[in-house]
C-alpha cells in the first residue's frame, strides 16, 4: 500500500499595520537605517509595558473570520522564554492558550477539484529583531561578530496553523496561494514573500500502511513557492527512502538549503527548548466582543472565492477565466468596472487577460498602478463590442490612452481614428480602388468560384488596412459585394 | 530657620502657593537635612541637586506667574532607585544597572512632576526590589533611623528611612509582597499600597507584573492621600491600569468617622510567632475602633493563613525570573564578553546579579518548567485565587480588616543572612493583599520602650482604597501620626 503524504503548514503573515505590535513605532522597516524605528517598549528598556495595537487585533480578526474561524472573546498573550540576541526581552510575547481565533477552514481547488484545509488556529504574535552577521570579505559564514537591528523587532504577525490536511505539493502550494490571495483581499498583509511578509513553516510525514501517521518532520527557511515544491519533494523523497530501507526518521526539525536543493538537521525533538510559556501578566485579556466582530465583519470585501464563482455565474466566464480575472482583487474591480460601462464580460476579460496583462507584464506593475481609468477601458472595449472601432483601432486608441492618460474620446481623436470613420462616398472610392487593383481576385469572385469566401475576406482585410481600421467591416463587405455585381 | 522637616507635605504645599516660603527654600532645607544625616543612614543613592533645583525654580515661577503650581507645590519627594527618571540613575540597586541612565519617565515621576512635586533623589533598596531588609543593595546596607542598629525593612527600605529621617514629607516606592508597608512599619511611618491596578506601573522596574504596585510613604494618612490623588490616574501606557474614575481621596478623610463601621479582626494564627508589643497594637487598635463605635469581630482565613507565603513564592518567582530575563548584557547594564552568546549571558548574569536575585531566578526559572509549572505554579494560581475568594467574603461582612503586617519587631542588621527563610515567613501577613489586589496600609500605632515601632495592617476591599484611607485617619488620630525621628546622636 501506498504511503500517504500528510502536510500541515504554518504560516506566518506581517499585519499590514502602521506601528508595531506593542508600541507606536513604525513598521517600515524594509531599507530603513538599522534600529531607527525603535523606542523604550521595543527595546525593552527596564520598566517599559507593552501596550496593544489595536489595528493588529482588528486585521487579525478579520483574517480569522475570511477563514471561517470562531473569534474568541477572551483572548491573552504569552511570554515564551528563550535568550537570544534578536529578543529584547528574552521571551516572545505571543499567543500560546488562548488564540484569538479557533478553528475554521479554507477551501482550495487543486486540478479541478475543491478540498477542504481545516485549520487550527490564528494567533497574534511579535516578530523578533535581525541577525546580521558580517566578514571583512562581506560573506556571512565565519563571522567574528554579529549586529543586531531591531527595527522588524515587534512587528505584528498572525500565524496561521493548519490541521495536516494537504497531501501533496501541488495543495500546499494552492493552501498558500490562496491564503496570501484572501490577506490581499482583505487588505490584512502583503503577503510578499520575498520581502518576508509571508514565511511557511512546512510540517510533512508520510502515513504508515495502517493509515496511522509517521514521524514529522518540520521544515523551515523555505522563501518561496518554488523552494516549498522543492523541499517538499525532497522531504518526500528522502522519508520514503528511509522507509524502505529501515532508516530511522527522527521527529526534529530540518532546515531548507535551497543553493543545495536540501534539507538538514537543526534540531531533534530531545534538545527543543523549554520556552517555560507563562501568562503576559502586563497586558490585559483582549475582550473581542460580538458587536465588535459584528463591525468587523460587515466591513469585509467579497471573499475572493465567493467573486470567483460570481463571475462564472453572473457573467458566464469559464472558471478559469474567473480564477485568473479574480486572482487580484484590483483585476476583479478592474473587471467589473469596464463591465459597467457596456464591455461585454467575456471581451472585458479577454481584453485584462490580454492587452492589459501584457502592458503590466512589461511595465512590472500591478493593476492599481494602470493609469488608464477602469471606466474608459470599458467604454473602449463597449465600442469594440458595438463595432464601432475595430479591434486594429481599438489597441491603437488604447496604446494612446496608456501613454496619455487621456480620455477615450481623446485618444480616439489623437490616433488619427477620429478623423473619422471612413464610410459612404469616401469609402466606396477606396474600396474600388483596391478592387481596381485586384482584378483575377475580383473574376474569381464574380465567377462565384469563391466558396469558402477566403477572397471576399482578403478584399476586406486590404480595405481595411488602407482605412487603417476607419472602416465598418460590415459596410466594407456590403460595397465590396455592390461594386463586384 | 523654619523647620521644613516636619512639616507634612500638605503644608508644605499650602506655604508655597501662599507665599509663605519658596519651593527654593524647601528644597534647600531637604538636600541640607540629607547631606547631613545620609553618610550614616544611607537611604539616598542618587541626589538629583541640578533638576531638583531647575524644577524648584519651575514651581516658583509658576506661583510668581500665578499659575496653579499644582497639589504637591514644591514638595521635596525621594522615589525608590526602581523609578524612571529622564536623565537620572536608576540602578535598582544592582551591579546590573549601576550606571544605567533612564531615558525616560516613569508614569509615576512625570505625575509627581506635573503636580508641582520637586524630586530630590533616588533610595536605596534591596537589589532589583527582592528582599525585606534593604542590605542587599550594592550601595550598601540603609540604617533605621528610629534605632541605627537595626534595618529598615525592605525592599523600598531607603524611601521609608528618608521619610522617618525628615529628609522629605513623602517618599516613593513599590509593593510587590509588602515592600512599602514593611519598611514604613520599621521605619516608624505610614505606608499605603494601593489596590492592583490603581496607579500605573509603566516606568517601574518591577519584578512581578501581577503584584507590583507602587505605593506613597509618609508621615500621615493626609499626605498618603494627597499623593494618590496625583498618582491614581488610568493610564494608556499601562493597560492592566484600571480606567474607572477615581474618586477624591482627600475628600474621603473629610468627615469620616469609624461609628457603625464594621472591622474584622485576623485570628486564627499562631500567636506565639508573632511579638508581644505587636500583638498588644492589634488589641489596642481594635479597642479604639469599638469606642469609635465600630463593630468589631474576629474572623479566620483559612486558605491565606495556611499557603500565602508558599503561594506568594510561586507566583512572585515565577514571574520575577521572566521579568529579569531582558538584563540579558545585550542592550543596557552589565555586560561582560564571552566565547559566545551564551557564555556572554551567563557571565553577564551571573556577575551581574547579586546572590538573592540569583535564587529567585532560578527558583522562578525551575517554577515555569516543563512539568514544575503544572505541579507549582498552576496550584498557586488557583490558591491566589481562593485567598481573593476568601477576602471577598470577607468583605461582604466587614468593611476593614485589621491584622499584623510583620510578625516582628525590626530585625538587628545581619539576621536575614542567619535565617533567609523566616524572612520569607515574614511576609505571611503582608503578601495577602498583593496576591488579592487589595489596598492595605501599614499604620504607625507608636513606639515601645526602646523607641521601636509597633504598628498594624489595615486592609481593606479591592478599590476601596479611599475609604481605606479615611479609616486609616480616624484611627490615626487615636494613636497619633509619628513625628520624623529625632537624629540627634546619628552623626
Amino acid at each position: 500500500m501506498a504511503r500517504q503524504v500528510v502536510i500541515g503548514l504554518e504560516i506566518h503573515l506581517q499585519l499590514n499595520t502602521k506601528t508595531k505590535l506593542f508600541c507606536e513605532c513604525s513598521t517600515d522597516y524594509i531599507g530603513a537605517t538599522p534600529n531607527s524605528n525603535v523606542c523604550q517598549i521595543c527595546l525593552a528598556i527596564p520598566g517599559t509595558l507593552p501596550i496593544i495595537n489595536d489595528h493588529a487585533v482588528e486585521l487579525a480578526v478579520k483574517m480569522g473570520l475570511g477563514l471561517h474561524c470562531t473569534i474568541n472573546d477572551n483572548t491573552r498573550f504569552h511570554r515564551k522564554h528563550y535568550f537570544y540576541a534578536d529578543l529584547p526581552k528574552a521571551y516572545q510575547v505571543t499567543q500560546y492558550e488562548h488564540a484569538i481565533a479557533t478553528g475554521g477552514y479554507l477551501d482550495i481547488v487543486v486540478d479541478g477539484k475543491k478540498k477542504r484545509v481545516r485549520l487550527d488556529h490564528l494567533h497574534l504574535e511579535e516578530d523578533a529583531g535581525k541577525l546580521v552577521h558580517p566578514t571583512s570579505d562581506g560573506r556571512l559564514s565565519g563571522a567574528s561578530y554579529s549586529l543586531v537591528d531591531y527595527n522588524r523587532g515587534g512587528i505584528p504577525l498572525s500565524e496561521i496553523v493548519s490541521m495536516p490536511d494537504m497531501n501533496s505539493a501541488a495543495e500546499a502550494i494552492a493552501y498558500i496561494t490562496q491564503i496570501r490571495q484572501l490577506a490581499r483581499y482583505l487588505k490584512v498583509s502583503d503577503g510578499e514573500m520575498e520581502s518576508g511578509s509571508l514565511r511557511v513553516d512546512v510540517n510533512v510525514s508520510l502515513s504508515n500502511p495502517d493509515g496511522s501517521l509517521g514521524t514529522r518532520v518540520e521544515i523551515k527557511n523555505v522563501n518561496s513557492l518554488k523552494s516549498i515544491e522543492r523541499a517538499l519533494d525532497y522531504e518526500i523523497a528522502r522519508q520514503n527512502r528511509a522507509l524502505d530501507t529501515g532508516e530511522p526518521l527522527y521527529m526534529e526539525t530540518r532546515l531548507w538549503d535551497d543553493v543545495a536543493g536540501v534539507t538538514r538537521s537543526m534540531r531533534n525533538k530531545e534538545s527543543a527548548r523549554d520556552y517555560r510559556y507563562y501568562l503576559e501578566m502586563d497586558l490585559a485579556p483582549i475582550n473581542a466582543k460580538p458587536e465588535y466582530v459584528q463591525k468587523i465583519r460587515e466591513s469585509m470585501p467579497e471573499m475572493p472565492w465567493d467573486k470567483r464563482d460570481r463571475f462564472v455565474e453572473q457573467y458566464g466566464l469559464s472558471f478559469e477565466d474567473s480564477v485568473k480575472i479574480t486572482e487580484q482583487l484590483e483585476m476583479a474591480e478592474y473587471f467589473e468596472k469596464c463591465v459597467a460601462q457596456g464591455a461585454p464580460a467575456d471581451k472585458a476579460a479577454n481584453w485584462l487577460m490580454t492587452e492589459i496583462s501584457r502592458v503590466l507584464n512589461e511595465k512590472g506593475i500591478c493593476i492599481c498602478e494602470f493609469g488608464v481609468d477602469a471606466a474608459e477601458t470599458g467604454r473602449l472595449i463597449a465600442k469594440v463590442a458595438a463595432k464601432e472601432l475595430s479591434n486594429t483601432q481599438a489597441k491603437d486608441v488604447f496604446a494612446v490612452m496608456i501613454e496619455k492618460g487621456c480620455t477615450l474620446e481623446e485618444a480616439i481623436k489623437a490616433s488619427g481614428a477620429s478623423v473619422g470613420r471612413v464610410e459612404g462616398g469616401a469609402l466606396e472610392q477606396i474600396v474600388r480602388k483596391i478592387i481596381d487593383g485586384q482584378p483575377e481576385v475580383a473574376e474569381t469572385i464574380r465567377s462565384g468560384e469563391d466558396k469558402k469566401g477566403g477572397k471576399m475576406k482578403f478584399l476586406q482585410g486590404l480595405v481595411m488596412r488602407e482605412t487603417r481600421g476607419s472602416a465598418n467591416p460590415a459596410e466594407v463587405a456590403q460595397l465590396i459585394e455592390k461594386l463586384l455585381k | 530657620m523654619m523647620e521644613f522637616c516636619k512639616l507634612s507635605a500638605a503644608e508644605i504645599a499650602e506655604g508655597v502657593r501662599g507665599k509663605k516660603w519658596t519651593a527654593a527654600e524647601v528644597l534647600e532645607a531637604s538636600l541640607e537635612r540629607i547631606k547631613k544625616y545620609d553618610g550614616k543612614i544611607n537611604a539616598v543613592v542618587t541626589l538629583c541637586e541640578e533638576t531638583a533645583r531647575k524644577e524648584a525654580a519651575e514651581v516658583d515661577a509658576k506661583v510668581a506667574r500665578g499659575e496653579d503650581p499644582g497639589l504637591l507645590a514644591g514638595v521635596p519627594y525621594l522615589a525608590k532607585d526602581n523609578f524612571c527618571a529622564e536623565g537620572i540613575k536608576t540602578t535598582c540597586c544592582s551591579k546590573m544597572l549601576e550606571n544605567w541612565v533612564s531615558n525616560y519617565d516613569s508614569t509615576a515621576v512625570k505625575l509627581m512632576k506635573e503636580a508641582g512635586a520637586v524630586l530630590v533623589g533616588k533610595t536605596n533598596m534591596d537589589e532589583f526590589a527582592m528582599g525585606s531588609t534593604t542590605e542587599s543593595s550594592i550601595f550598601g546596607a540603609t540604617l533605621n533611623p528610629r534605632d541605627i542598629t537595626r534595618v529598615p525593612g525592605g525592599s523600598s527600605g531607603g524611601s521609608a528611612a528618608s521619610v522617618a529621617a525628615g529628609y522629605c514629607p513623602i517618599a516613593l516606592g513599590s509593593d510587590t509582597g509588602g515592600s512599602v508597608r514593611q519598611p514604613a512599619a520599621f521605619c516608624g511611618v505610614q505606608g499605603f499600597k494601593p489596590s492592583y491596578g490603581q496607579i500605573s506601573r509603566y516606568g517601574i522596574v518591577g519584578y512581578v507584573s501581577s503584584l507590583d504596585q507602587v505605593g506613597p510613604i509618609a508621615r500621615n494618612t493626609k499626605d498618603l492621600a494627597l499623593v494618590m490623588n496625583v498618582l491614581a490616574k488610568a493610564d494608556y501606557y499601562d493597560s492592566t491600569c484600571d480606567a474607572y474614575d477615581r474618586p477624591s481621596f482627600t475628600k474621603a478623610l473629610e468627615g469620616a468617622s469609624l461609628k457603625g463601621k464594621k472591622i474584622a479582626v485576623l485570628s486564627g494564627y499562631d500567636k506565639s510567632h508573632v511579638a508581644p508589643e505587636l500583638l498588644e497594637a492589634i488589641d489596642k487598635t481594635a479597642a479604639y475602633c469599638k469606642e469609635q463605635g465600630a463593630e468589631v469581630f474576629e474572623i479566620d482565613l483559612p486558605v491565606a493563613r495556611k499557603h500565602a507565603v508558599a503561594c506568594y513564592y510561586m507566583v512572585a518567582l515565577g514571574d520575577a525570573s521572566s521579568k529579569m530575563a531582558c538584563f540579558d548584557g545585550m542592550r543596557y547594564g552589565y555586560h561582560e564578553d564571552g566565547k559566545n552568546l551564551t557564555d556572554m549571558y551567563k557571565r553577564s548574569r551571573n556577575n551581574g546579579f547579586g546572590k538573592e536575585v540569583r535564587r529567585r531566578i532560578l527558583i522562578g526559572t525551575c517554577i515555569l518548567s516543563r512539568g514544575y509549572f503544572d505541579n507549582y505554579y498552576i496550584p498557586a494560581t488557583r490558591v491566589r485565587q481562593m485567598i481573593a475568594d476568601e477576602f471577598t467574603e470577607l468583605f461582604k461582612k466587614a468593611d476593614l480588616c485589621i491584622c499584623p503586617i510583620h510578625p516582628q519587631l525590626p530585625y538587628k542588621q545581619g539576621y536575614v543572612d542567619d535565617k533567609p527563610l523566616r524572612v520569607y515567613l515574614g511576609d505571611a501577613f503582608s503578601s495577602i493583599s498583593n496576591l488579592a489586589g487589595l489596598p492595605s496600609m501599614s499604620i504607625n500605632t507608636g513606639f515601645t520602650q526602646e523607641g521601636l515601632p509597633t504598628y498594624v495592617q489595615l486592609i481593606g476591599p479591592r478599590f476601596g482604597d479611599d475609604s481605606l484611607l479615611a479609616a486609616a485617619s480616624e484611627i490615626e488620630k487615636g494613636f497619633g501620626a509619628p513625628e520624623c525621628a529625632s537624629m540627634e546622636g546619628v552623626c
